[in-house]
């Protein structure tokens, strides 16, 4: 592949996303993307950190991998406990459990939209010179009634902005690719979707509250423990379901006259590169599903498909999961089962240029893969297996977006398509909040005020193995966790940016982020912008991806939690 | 709505114009029994002696209020919403009942000539008519029963005056036997007077309407006329069998009563709590202001105890009485200390209990009342010492008005300062003496003795206006340089002062934000104009943002600051130059935005650090920029630079959950990192926004960072024990224990700390501040407390749903 025709570009840092990410490409004389590499750029072994340790805590130091996707691995940390205990908790605690998750969803969706993506197709600057009655104009295009609109909502905001601008310091704008070949809209359309930019700020925060409801505060809640949920007296009172009901109806509202036409806008305006599959990657699709209700529905359907294959879907079964890392910075290559990895790290570093060592190992970020194969994890997978398992929650919702776009099934395979999928999902999970929420009504209605189930620690087997699997924000969520001694010996979590983020693996495969890379042309290769188009297209988030591991020479059993303080 | 109020005293009175004052459009009646429009019982000694006329003391009363002038009482119908009264019936939507008291007799009076109570108008009068030459009899001998003969004794008109006291006390049996001494020394000066104690009446000899004859055990007294003042009792009998009733009628902390729509106030009413009932006109008037939010629906507000201040003047003698809600006169642990000056005439009485100050009578004391009503409110235990020191007249004099807090020498300057000659011109300057009135007198007698001059008096304004604009500009000269350094591109100079004041001159819409972290900062009086758009975009502080080894929590729970909104803040008052979360830019241009500031802005932004730094492996753990360069090196390059350094979130104060054991990465917190001791820190798992806001808000009003604790985090957010604030703590006092998850305790929301909560062990604002715009906070959702802000050790050692004892056990 080298080639001395070629030229090497960094982008480190990726922002906007969480976490610490690099992305090295390579293109040729026409600007084409030939070669890419994904690198995580941080670790910090909160999974040794978990060893050792007693299994009720490690919910509340998982749940510390993260604090975008916060929320979901004390979750699914707290799941995969109970699923080595074989504790089932009551029915209301997994439906409180689902609304916090859910209304995450949503609010992580809209954040990634607008706060973490939008700017890579939105030009403020253009917005300046937007007329304010044919902004109004556009809006009305996309939905009869859109979210705050007027005339004179335009207008204040872009006097708002024109002083920000006079001002001269940008601050979070500043040094943009503003300008850009790539940027596509014209001001008035770009004006439409940076007013709901700054909409979309206040309904994120407005969102947390409902969160906050159930779970205390986000980020980070602290309302699971194993076997339940600790928040029955916010569950009973019913203001506060009351209150929780009535902000997710104000987010319906803002996701089906803002998120949606907005989608629809863009879909539109960048309809050439995703019909082109511009972003597309190897085809490969994952989905664990989950999320019942008591009707037996459940919100995600499972499903496996390789390379664009529509016609045959496989069953999901964790069993085909294993990590392996002969391109990452640990010692031994594996692949492995996630319950007996036992990895050390092993840093090779960068080369004195400061540039990614791209022959041998290259990121903290292990390689995961499912019959040996990398996976594409999240909204699009979803959307894509839901609507070919027929759901009668995910199909409608899917067929009706496709209809007003115009867009086809392969096009969600795509950099725009991935963003559509993330559109119509908020949709999906905000609408189903609602059933949830009539479960509960109906659970506590009949005397059901359960949310713990009970069992004596001391009684619980010392050795035991288990996980827990969920749908999150970004994709398959799977946590591991391995009991000896009745102390963590062993943990893994294989997480949604693991997968999408995968470095290669021994054979050379890309993972999705390096695939989609191939055959992008940039407009400007010292402003890379369509590379951050595709990547950010994932909603990266590499402190969850990058974990694993245990020291050198430490001895597990060694470990224990300090208690002597005399306080 | 049309609300009745039954009684015309200060009570009824007080409620009928705090309903008109606080909304328009209702009908307000206030009933009275008496044929006087609403007048002032404190001032009825001034009708006995005729200093006064009944129109000098009249009540203000809003004009809109109507006054039903010999309507008695004589039933309530709830059902009906009526009062029925002597002569009429009155409809209403609400009724106040503040009918006050009636006096007790000791025996009935009824149609005597030459004997009163002295509780009415029509009482004084009859005093005033009937104590000439005669040999008067003043039964009772509390602070009424003083405060007549005081007036008496400057009237040429009686013959002989006698106090009967029962015991040996004289105003109030606490009053130590010195005092007692002294004040029936004084009466005794004139000769008329006699104060006979351990004496009652025992004889009587009527004749016709008349008295002629009063025997008591010591004395026998011919052509009497005798006033009673032997106390009072809640005028209430029209309402027994119709509300409950016990020696007032009792009400709820609303000041409700058993009738939905009734309400009670001042002395008629009784607290069914504790059975308070009020005996002073602050306390009335509490209850009336209590009575009409909530009938008002504007608030519920409660009644609550506050200490108690009183004042009298007897000859030549000044009673002041601070007492504390606690004081119980009958519990035999109350100790006196006494600090007594022959020479000065004076005493200073404390009663304590159990070491906390209950009650304070001072006689011609100089000790600051406010100070004393202060220490009773924070009950704590008071070191005798501090009484000692504290006997002398403070700088501000005595205390005139205890209702407004007003001492004399503010009343002097501000009388001085506008060269007041009348009362009514005092009014718009201070409240003083119009609270209750019982002061006013006392300072119609300081502007009469204060001489003042016109011309001397525009002078004073104008040397006090012009040291307060001296201290105004030096404040903004501060501001312009502090401006100045931190937009070394953006000079303002202070050449032109008006024009920079307009420049700097935010305080609009800082009010809102500083009033969150401190009462009030007002940086230029002169805001008339808007301020200038441009300049205001350069009063912005930069702010580099930097991630090292973290989860992004803290910028996540950043976006989410809701005061002020993350929209105003970004736009309008900081300019975060550098955040990974929300820049637009990346890679090579993110990394030209950073160096340019570290460079070309040296000691202009602040830098907030989010994350632990890993020290292991030279740092390579984390490597940032498409040089790659390591987290460390990252951070003391900018860090060097910085203005301040903040390190918000637990993982930068100590490496936090990434620096739990066995830290696989060797991570520290920056203050290692750096080896620095000037970081502030504003740990928290994530760290509430609100605590970061604050304290950046702090720096750009004052250019200072906020006062630090011994772990240099700022005392406003991080000086409180979760424990102390819980909303659950009462359940620990009871010892109310959630004991498994999900348990009848949990629906309850008792105290979780055998459920592991480790709010004892943390030091944070989570009660009062919550999380995500006061949704809720960990206790509140049922799970405890982690500690999370307390470092690394939370992972090790809180972080756990168990008690830390049993975990001990265990191990």
């Amino acid at each position: 592949m080298s080639n001395g025709r070629l030229k090497k570009i960094v982008i480190d840092p990726i922002t906007r996303i969480e976490g610490h990410l690099r992305i090295e490409i390579e293109i040729d004389e026409e600007n084409v993307v030939r070669e890419a590499w994904a690198s995580g750029q941080l670790f910090r072994g909160i999974e040794v950190i978990l060893k050792g340790r007693d299994p009720r805590d490690v919910g509340l130091i998982a749940q510390r991998i993260c604090g975008v996707c916060t929320n979901v691995h004390y979750r699914a940390s707290i799941a995969a406990v109970e699923d080595a205990y074989g504790i089932v908790p009551p029915p209301n605690a997994e439906i409180i459990r689902n609304l916090v998750t859910l209304s995450l969803f949503v609010q992580d969706h809209i954040i990634h939209f607008y706060h973490l993506h939008s700017l890579d197709y939105v030009d403020i600057v253009s917005a300046l010179e937007a007329d304010v009655a044919k902004a109004e104009e556009v809006a009305k295009r996309y939905h009869s009634y859109p979210y705050r609109s007027s005339v004179g909502h335009f207008s204040s905001l872009k006097e708002k902005l024109a002083s920000f601008v006079k001002a001269g310091r940008l601050g979070l704008f500043a040094n943009g690719y503003w300008g850009h070949d790539a940027y596509r809209l014209t001001p008035e359309e770009n004006l439409v979707l940076i007013n709901h930019y700054f909409e979309a700020l206040r309904v994120q925060r407005v969102l947390s509250k409902a969160v906050a409801i159930f779970a205390g505060k986000t980020p980070h809640p602290q309302n699971l423990v194993v076997g339940g949920v600790t928040s029955v007296a916010d569950m009973l009172n019913p203001q506060r379901l009351n209150d929780y009901m009535f902000i997710m109806k104000d987010t319906r509202d803002f996701i089906e006259r803002a998120y949606i036409p907005d989608m629809q806008l863009l879909v539109e305006a960048y309809n050439q590169e995703m019909k082109e599959g511009v972003g597309r990657g190897s085809g490969n699709f994952m989905a664990a599903g989950g999320y019942r209700l008591a009707s037996g529905t459940v919100l995600f359907e499972n499903g496996v498909i390789y390379r664009h294959d529509f016609e045959h879907i496989e069953s999901f079964d964790d069993d085909h999961i294993t990590e392996e890392a002969s391109r990452s910075w640990y010692e031994e290559n594996g692949p492995t089962s996630p319950y007996d990895e036992s990895t050390v790290p092993f840093y090779t570093d960068l080369n004195d240029d400061g540039s990614l060592k791209t022959e041998g190992k290259y990121s903290w970020v292990k390689a995961p893969r499912y019959k040996n194969e990398p996976m594409e994890v999240g909204p699009a997978a979803r959307m894509i297996i839901g609507y070919l398992k027929d759901s009668t929650i995910i199909k409608p919702a899917v067929e009706a977006f496709m209809e007003e776009t115009g867009m086809e099934l392969i096009d969600f395979s795509s950099t725009i398509g991935r963003n559509a999928a993330r559109a119509v999902e908020a949709k999906i999970c905000c609408e189903t909040i609602f059933d949830f929420c009539s479960d509960l009504i109906e659970n506590i209605k009949y005397y059901d005020e359960e949310t713990w189930t009970k069992y004596e620690f001391e009684t619980l087997p010392k050795s035991a193995q288990g996980r827990g699997i969920h749908e999150v924000p970004r994709g398959v969520l799977a946590h591991f966790v391995k009991i000896e001694e009745s102390r963590v010996c062993n943990y893994q979590a294989v997480v949604p940016t693991t997968w999408n983020a995968s470095p290669k693996d021994a054979k050379g495969i890309r993972g999705p982020y390096e695939e989609s890379l191939i055959g992008i042309h940039l407009a400007d290769p010292t402003k890379p912008l369509e590379v951050l188009r595709v990547v950010h297209s994932f909603d990266p988030c590499l402190a969850c991806a990058v974990h694993i591991v245990d020291t050198k020479g430490r001895k597990v059993s060694e470990y224990r939690v300090a208690t002597a303080c005399s306080l | 709505m049309r609300i009745v109020i039954i009684g015309g005293g200060i009570a009824g009175a007080h409620a009928a114009n705090t309903i008109m004052e606080r909304e328009k459009g209702h009908e307000v009646v206030i009933l009275s029994a008496e044929r006087y429009p609403p007048y002032d019982r404190i001032h009825l000694c001034r009708l006995v002696d005729g200093s006064a006329a009944l129109e000098d003391i009249l009540l203000e009363l809003h004009p809109d209020v109507n006054v039903e002038l010999n309507q008695r009482v004589l039933s309530i119908e709830p059902e009906e919403k009526k009062v029925v009264t002597e002569n009429a019936l009155f409809g209403y939507d609400k009724l106040i009942i503040a009918t006050g008291s009636k006096p007790k007799t000791l025996f009935d009076i009824g149609g005597i000539e030459n004997a009163a109570t002295f509780r009415s108008a029509d009482d004084s009068f009859k005093i005033a008519k009937g104590i000439k030459g005669r040999n008067v009899i003043i039964s009772g001998v509390g602070p009424i029963g003083l405060e007549l003969l005081d007036t008496l004794v400057k009237m040429p008109d009686p013959k002989r005056m006698f106090l009967l006291s029962r015991g040996a006390h004289l105003y109030d049996r606490a009053l130590n036997p010195m005092a007692v001494a002294w004040i029936s020394e004084i009466f005794e000066a004139d000769p008329r007077v006699t104060i006979s104690y351990h004496d009652e009446i025992v004889e009587r000899k009527i004749e016709g309407n008349r008295l002629a004859t009063i025997v008591t055990k010591h004395h026998t007294i011919d052509d009497p006329f005798l006033i009673f003042g032997v106390g009072i009792t809640p005028n209430v009998d029209f309402a027994r069998g119709v509300l409950e009733v016990d020696r007032g009628i009792l009400v709820d902390e609303t000041m409700r009563t058993s009738d939905p729509d009734i309400y009670a106030v001042g002395e008629a009413a009784q607290l069914r709590s504790d059975g308070f009932v009020a005996g002073r006109v602050r306390e009335s008037t509490q209850e009336a202001d209590v009575a009409v939010a909530n009938i008002l629906g504007i608030e519920s507000e409660r009644f609550e105890h506050e200490p108690a201040i009183d004042g009298l003047k007897v000859g030549a003698f000044l009673f002041t009485d601070v007492s504390s809600p606690k004081y119980d006169p009958r519990d035999p642990e109350n100790e006196d200390i006494i600090i007594e000056s022959r020479k000065e005439k004076r005493v200073d009485q404390y009663i304590v209990n159990d070491d906390r100050l209950r009650r304070f009578i001072g006689l011609n004391s100089n000790v600051d009342v406010m100070e004393l009503k202060r220490i009773m409110e924070k009950d704590e235990p008071v070191d005798p010492t501090f009484f000692y020191h504290s006997r002398k007249v403070g700088e501000r004099g005595r205390l005139v008005c205890s209702c407004t807090g007003t001492y004399e020498f503010d009343l002097v300057e501000l009388i001085k300062e506008n060269a007041v000659t009348r009362f009514a011109e005092l009014k718009g300057l201070t409240e003083a003496g119009r609270v209750c009135g019982r002061c006013k007198q006392d300072i119609v007698d300081l502007i009469a003795k204060t001489p003042v001059d016109p011309e001397e008096a525009a002078r004073i304004r104008a040397e006090k206006e012009a040291a307060r604009e001296a201290a105004e500009m030096e404040k903004i000269r501060k501001r312009i340089e502090k401006f100045n350094r931190l937009h070394p591109k953006n000079r303002i100079t202070t050449e032109n002062l008006e024009e920079a004041i307009k420049a700097l001159d935010m305080n609009r819409e800082y009010n809102r934000w500083v009033s969150m972290i401190t009462a009030s900062m007002r940086l230029s009086p002169r805001h008339e104009e808007l301020v200038d758009q441009a300049i205001r975009q350069l009063n912005k502080i930069p702010i580099v943002w930097l991630e090292l080894a973290d989860c992004t929590g803290n910028s996540t729970a950043f976006i989410k600051t809701a005061q002020p909104k993350i929209t105003d803040l970004i736009l309008n008052y900081i300019s975060l130059d550098y955040h990974d979360l929300l820049m637009a830019a990346a890679g090579d241009q993110s990394e030209r935005t950073l160096d340019s500031i570290v460079e070309n802005e040296k000691e202009g932004f602040v830098l907030i650090v989010e994350g632990a730094v890993p020290l292991g492996m030279e740092g390579k753990y984390l490597r940032i920029g498409p040089k790659g360069e390591t987290g460390i090196e990252l951070l003391k390059r900018v860090a060097g630079s910085a203005a301040a350094v903040l390190a918000v979130g637990t993982c930068a104060l100590d490496g936090g959950v990434v620096a739990a054991e066995p830290n696989p990465t060797g991570a520290v917190g920056v203050s290692e990192a750096l080896e620095r001791d000037d970081v502030i820190h504003l740990p928290g798992c994530p760290v509430n926004p609100a605590n970061v806001v604050g304290t950046l808000i702090y720096y750009i009003m004052f250019d200072e960072i906020p006062e630090l604790d011994e772990k240099r985090r700022p005392k406003w957010a991080y000086s409180y024990r979760i424990h102390d604030n819980c909303e659950r703590r009462g359940h620990y006092d009871l010892e109310e224990f959630v004991l498994e998850w999900g348990d009848e305790g949990a629906k309850q929301g008792w105290c979780l700390f055998k459920m592991g909560c480790k709010g004892p062990y943390a030091d944070l604002n989570c009660p009062q501040v919550k999380f995500n715009e006061g949704t809720s906070w960990p206790v509140q959702a049922g799970h405890g407390c982690i500690a999370c802000g307390e470092g690394k050790i939370a992972f090790d050692l809180y972080a756990n749903e168990r008690p830390l004892e049993e975990e001990a056990e265990n191990e």
